[in-house]
């Protein structure tokens, strides 16, 4: 089974040494002489006065937060899809598992229907 | 050696040192981003282990969701590193303490009964084998009662989280847009009756007027 991820392993090889190779060949080629006005942080000529970093909305938090718990519904369709054809040979256990996964999906509408109706995916 | 061999001490050599990494970077964003590579790196030992279906929910919903967050919630916060690492050698000793204590304890009531030799099966893959199928399978047939219960817990998570991060806005310019259809024309016009006749300006008072400009 690996065996088919291999391309996978070397896509992951080449997209770092993609990566890394060039900065390693300026790092290790070019010549490196940093002063304080080199390694400062330079902003459009002005002197940098705070952080880089600033605090964010809680709105993206929660746009974040809403998408991965779908994110994870996708993640429990998915093997429910790839094993459907094989369990549903009996009408019994097609029904069941046809339904469970409508629960399932039924259960999840009405937080989105929740999150949707409190204007929750409203930008503003 | 083996190849497989070659890449899971590789794997578990950069797993190892990035979540060193995590606990030891000063900069928070770093410590997330080395979160990240060991994330991929646990998902490629759990590949070699022909789990597919879970590595590859690792990098799906870990790497590509859960770590957004996480960098959120570092950038929301408004940490002072340095307060935070203040006293660190004091606590050090006492932390290692603690840390071993649950290490050992977990090793003793776990070890040998889940990870001893003996009770891992040898699971050699046949061809054919699909880890998604068998995980399906359980899931969708014996376990349908807590894989039930899971939509739940995401239903609560849903509504925690809109409860506890939403709130409206007063100051915004949002159009209603149900609500300007809705507009009759009472609601924003008023007609008022005046009286038509005016006093007239008399000639005297414009002239001082004009004067005083």
């Amino acid at each position: 089974m690996l065996e088919n991820y291999f391309p996978v392993l070397v896509f992951v090889i080449v997209g770092l040494a993609f990566g890394c190779v060039p900065l390693l060949l300026g790092r290790l080629l070019g010549p490196h002489r940093p002063d304080r006005e080199k390694t400062s942080a330079y902003e459009c000529g002005f002197e940098a006065f705070e952080e880089a970093r600033m605090q964010f909305d809680i709105r993206y938090y929660l746009i974040a937060i809403i998408f991965i718990l779908f994110d994870l519904e996708i993640a429990f369709l998915f093997p429910w899809a790839a094993i459907f054809k094989e369990i549903t040979e009996s009408p019994a256990v097609r029904t069941f598992g046809f339904v469970e996964m409508f629960v399932f999906i039924g259960i999840l509408v009405v937080g989105y229907a929740y999150a949707w109706a409190k204007g929750a995916l409203d930008w503003e | 050696m083996e190849f497989k061999t070659v890449l899971f001490y590789l794997f578990a050599a950069v797993l190892v040192a990035s979540a060193l990494r995590v606990v030891t970077a000063r900069n928070p964003v770093h410590a997330v981003l080395f979160l990240v590579l060991a994330f991929f790196n646990a998902s490629g030992i759990w590949m070699l282990l022909d789990a597919e279906f879970l590595a590859i929910a690792l990098v799906m919903v870990y790497v590509g969701a859960v770590m957004v967050l996480f960098m959120f919630v570092v950038m929301m916060l408004d940490i002072n590193i340095e307060s935070v690492r203040r006293g660190f050698w004091n606590y050090l000793p006492l932390g290692l303490l603690v840390g071993t204590i649950l290490v050992v304890e977990m090793a003793a009531v776990l070890g040998q009964r889940y990870f001893s030799l003996d009770a891992l099966p040898n699971t050699a893959a046949e061809a054919g084998y699909s880890n998604t199928k068998e995980l399906g399978r359980l899931l969708y047939t014996d376990y349908a009662y807590p894989f039930e219960l899971a939509s739940v817990i995401l239903l609560v998570a849903i509504i925690a989280a809109v409860v506890l991060t939403h709130r409206e806005r007063k100051d915004t310019k949002a159009q209603k847009i149900g609500e300007q259809l809705a507009t009759r024309r009472d609601d924003r016009l008023r007609i008022v009756s005046m009286a038509s006749v005016k006093e007239a300006p008399s000639v005297e008072k414009a002239v001082t007027e004009e004067g005083n400009k």
